[in-house]
């Protein structure tokens, strides 16, 4: 098994060389490399041995899961399960029970320090007995199978960033998976799920050159996360013109006008929704109406409520903002007053200049 | 720190107003008026930006009006605005700024730079820092009537020579003329033939007008040193003149700084409204030309070009009268690039062609205009302010670009439709 190449893999799914090339086209476009690497990733993927991946899911809802899944064949989305030995992974795979763990354990040991790990859900470190699979805690399961990784994926805003599992109270005491793996390359793909072409460019660049994609501080792909949905939002120029949709049913709405004052969190949400879409490309939330969640970004659940906007503070004036303004009102106050007698003071000092004065001050200057 | 160093402080102090403090605090810092300023663009040096020109007004601002500034003074972490200092930036303040208004007019913010550059020249000049070429001009505008000395006897043998040259009375201190005719002391010594144009203008088309012995000088030098009080004495010799001779309306002559001063400065400076109108002559003749009264029966058919006089134009939003008349005499009228409120000033306006030292930053900042006249192909080059057209006669001539300049009254005066064409 481990000698089939991804191309091989995906010729005997049915998929023309036609069909091959373009898709390495499309994931180098995806991931803006130069033109011409579309060739590259295909010569790497005519090589490359399918590499051997385990995926874990710890806290989560199967949602990144179905995501991937729901993809329309023949997208780009399918090729990931052409692209990848895919030994485990608890909703796809047909075994169950010891058996699907001792599988588990029998790919680990055969690709020790070459598989990837993809992990989605986030871990109960507060409390690891919450979540458990055959008797072993999602922290004991994570930190064995990333000791032999070759490189780690946090699937998903909870695997990220802790997501809804880690949201205020956080019972469980969930941590993201950056926070149990230290010492492994780590790549995050965030989003409530990712974007299905975002985790297949991401594994294509890895087989291709055999590193992880340029990273921003947050772990995220800078192809896919280097700028704000706002950035690239179709409604845009709405914004930039002050029309704004007031509720969902006015007139603003009909027309299509910036969704900000509704509570869209664009300008603050890194991701590729806008350009890249959802379901084969035909939509994504602000286009069917809906302002972004935000749901890539740290901490989206704590973020004040979907519907507030984005500048408006989370909770009434405190105090603190009371005092505060009004220490800033005085200040102001007593700067005005000051600087008004300072101008009187000068005014009074004033003293007609004569045309002999324009010709004394340059000889009394040194 | 010297008496005048303090004096000229002083009147910083009191020129920053809620305007200046507000220009200054919502400065960005984009630039854009370094690009809009010929004085840059020329040099490429960045101290000419138009907001660095400011720096040390916005240094005592800062230091003496803002919370901060105030703070980081009493710890001694900002040093004060010193002698040495406005002494380098009078260079940037007088030699590098005709106060054309470019700037201004670009700021994204809405910052009035030109407004600015007026207020701390009050200061400089207090302290003692104007240019000693423009404290000279200033001294025989005051004293002598004229920036340039001219007296009343010269001006009474130039009338005699265009009274001669024209056969047409040219009237002086004539009471109940509608119009006081102001004159510029350029066009008087340079080009005295401005006056004959005016006769055989005024004759043609019927206009009651005078000149007055003691206020002919149009050009404010008072403005373009800086100084408030001195601006108010000169433009009160006009006002006294044309109240004592009661007439309808005072006409600036092609003199850029002279209309400005007199049109929209006046009434500030003097504190209070005028009893006669104020036009600028291109707002007189095409005022004639609507009416019908001002015809021309022959037109000048080679390619020319028209140099917007910043104080007139941009400044003074005499913008069409000068097109207008222009399309009337002139068959073959190639704009510039960037014309009327966005033309480029010929770098001598401001007083800065009274400054002796700026003779050779001043021809290098001719290079805007020198490329702008060279684009439209025209070889004569018409305008409206005496002392554009002598700054760009002079940079044409070491340049030796063969170009012509020509006064637009002067050009419609001799093209004007004659006693004998009107009537065969």
């Amino acid at each position: 098994m481990e000698k089939v190449t991804v191309y091989a893999a995906m010729r005997a799914g049915g998929m023309s060389r036609r069909a091959f090339l373009q898709a390495c086209g499309a994931i180098a476009a995806s991931l803006a490399l130069p033109p011409g690497s579309g060739r590259a990733i295909a010569r790497a993927l005519e090589r490359t041995p399918r590499p051997s991946v385990i995926w874990l899911s710890f806290q989560e809802c199967t949602g990144c899961t179905e995501s991937l899944t729901r993809a329309h064949a023949p997208t780009v989305e399918s090729l990931l399960f052409d692209m990848v030995s895919l030994d485990y992974h608890h909703t796809l795979q047909a075994a169950a029970g010891g058996a699907a763990e001792e599988a588990r354990r029998e790919a680990m040991a055969a690709n020790h320090g070459r598989y990837l790990l993809i992990a989605d859900g986030s871990l109960p470190v507060g409390h690891p007995a919450y979540s458990t699979i055959g008797g072993v805690s999602n922290l004991a399961m994570l930190q064995e199978a990333a000791a032999g990784a070759a490189a780690v994926i946090a699937m998903g805003s909870c695997a990220a960033f802790g997501g809804l599992p880690g949201a205020t109270p956080n019972p469980t005491g969930a941590a993201p998976v950056s926070e149990v793996v230290r010492d492994r390359p780590l790549v995050t793909i965030p989003g409530c799920p990712p974007i299905p072409a975002v985790i297949v460019a991401t594994l294509a660049h890895y087989l291709t050159f055999g590193r992880l994609p340029a990273l921003d501080p947050l772990g995220r792909p800078k192809a896919f996360y280097g700028e704000t949905i706002h950035d690239r939002c179709y409604r845009r120029p709405f914004y930039d013109r002050g029309l704004f949709a007031d509720t969902f049913d006015d007139e603003g709405a009909r027309k299509g006008w910036c969704l900000y004052k509704l509570g869209c969190k664009g300008p603050t949400t890194y991701n590729a929704c806008a350009t890249t879409k959802w379901n084969g490309g035909t939509s994504f939330p602000i286009q069917s109406g809906h302002g972004c969640l935000g749901c890539s970004q740290p901490d989206f659940w704590d973020g004040g409520g979907f519907y507030r906007a984005d500048a408006l503070p989370f909770g009434p004036l405190t105090p603190t903002a009371t005092i505060a303004a009004a220490a800033g009102v005085a200040v102001g106050g007593a700067v005005a007053a000051a600087n008004r007698r300072k101008r009187a003071k000068a005014r009074a000092a004033h003293r007609p200049i004569t045309v002999d004065d324009l010709e004394k001050g340059q000889e009394e200057t040194p | 720190m010297s008496a005048s160093l303090e004096r000229g402080l002083d009147r910083f102090r009191e020129s920053l107003d809620a305007d200046t403090a507000g220009f200054f605090a919502t400065c960005v810092r984009c630039g854009m008026c370094a690009e809009a300023c010929l004085f840059y663009t020329e040099t490429e040096e960045p101290r000419y930006t138009p907001i660095h020109k400011l720096q040390p007004l916005k240094r005592l601002w800062w230091r003496e009006y803002t919370l901060v500034g105030r703070i980081a003074a009493a710890l001694g972490l900002s040093k004060p605005v010193t002698g040495g200092e406005l002494a380098d930036w009078s260079e940037l303040v007088y030699d590098s700024c005709t106060l054309c208004g470019r700037c201004s007019l670009v700021c994204p913010v809405g910052n009035d730079i030109t407004y600015m550059i007026r207020r701390m020249r009050d200061g400089m000049a207090a302290a003692g820092y104007a240019p000693p070429g423009l404290v000279g001009a200033t001294r025989r505008a005051i004293e002598l009537g004229s920036p340039m000395g001219v007296q009343l006897a010269t001006l009474q043998a130039q009338i005699r020579h265009q009274e001669e040259a024209t056969g047409l009375p040219i009237p002086m201190d004539r009471e109940g003329a509608d119009y006081l005719v102001l004159l510029s002391s350029m066009e008087i010594v340079n080009t005295p033939e401005m006056l004959g144009a005016l006769a055989r203008i005024f004759d043609r088309a019927g206009v009651s007008w005078t000149l007055a012995s003691d206020a002919f000088e149009a050009t404010n030098s008072g403005i373009q040193i800086g100084v408030a009080e001195l601006a108010r004495e000169i433009v009160m010799r006009t006002v006294t003149a044309a109240e004592r001779l009661g007439v309808k309306g005072v006409v600036s002559p092609e003199c850029g700084h002279a209309y400005m001063a007199l049109r929209w400065e006046g009434p500030d400076l003097i504190g209070r409204p005028y009893r006669f109108e104020v036009l600028h002559i291109l707002e007189l003749l095409d005022r004639l030309r609507g009416e019908g009264r001002l015809k021309v029966d022959s037109t000048f058919n080679l390619p020319i070009t028209f140099h917007d006089p910043c104080q007139v134009v941009r400044r003074g939003g005499v913008t069409e009268a000068p097109r207008n008349l222009l399309k009337m005499v002139a068959t073959d009228v190639r704009e510039m690039e960037e014309h009327g409120v966005y033309n480029w000033c010929c770098g001598g306006g401001g007083g800065v062609s009274a400054i002796g030292r700026a003779e050779e930053l001043r021809l290098k900042a001719f290079g805007k205009k020198r490329g702008q006249i060279e684009a439209t192909g025209a070889k004569t080059v018409a305008t409206a302010c005496a002392n554009c057209r002598v700054v760009m006669e002079e940079a044409i001539d070491h340049y030796q670009i063969g170009v012509e300049l020509v006064g637009l009254t002067e050009l419609i005066a001799d093209h004007l439709e004659t006693e004998e064409s009107h009537h065969g």
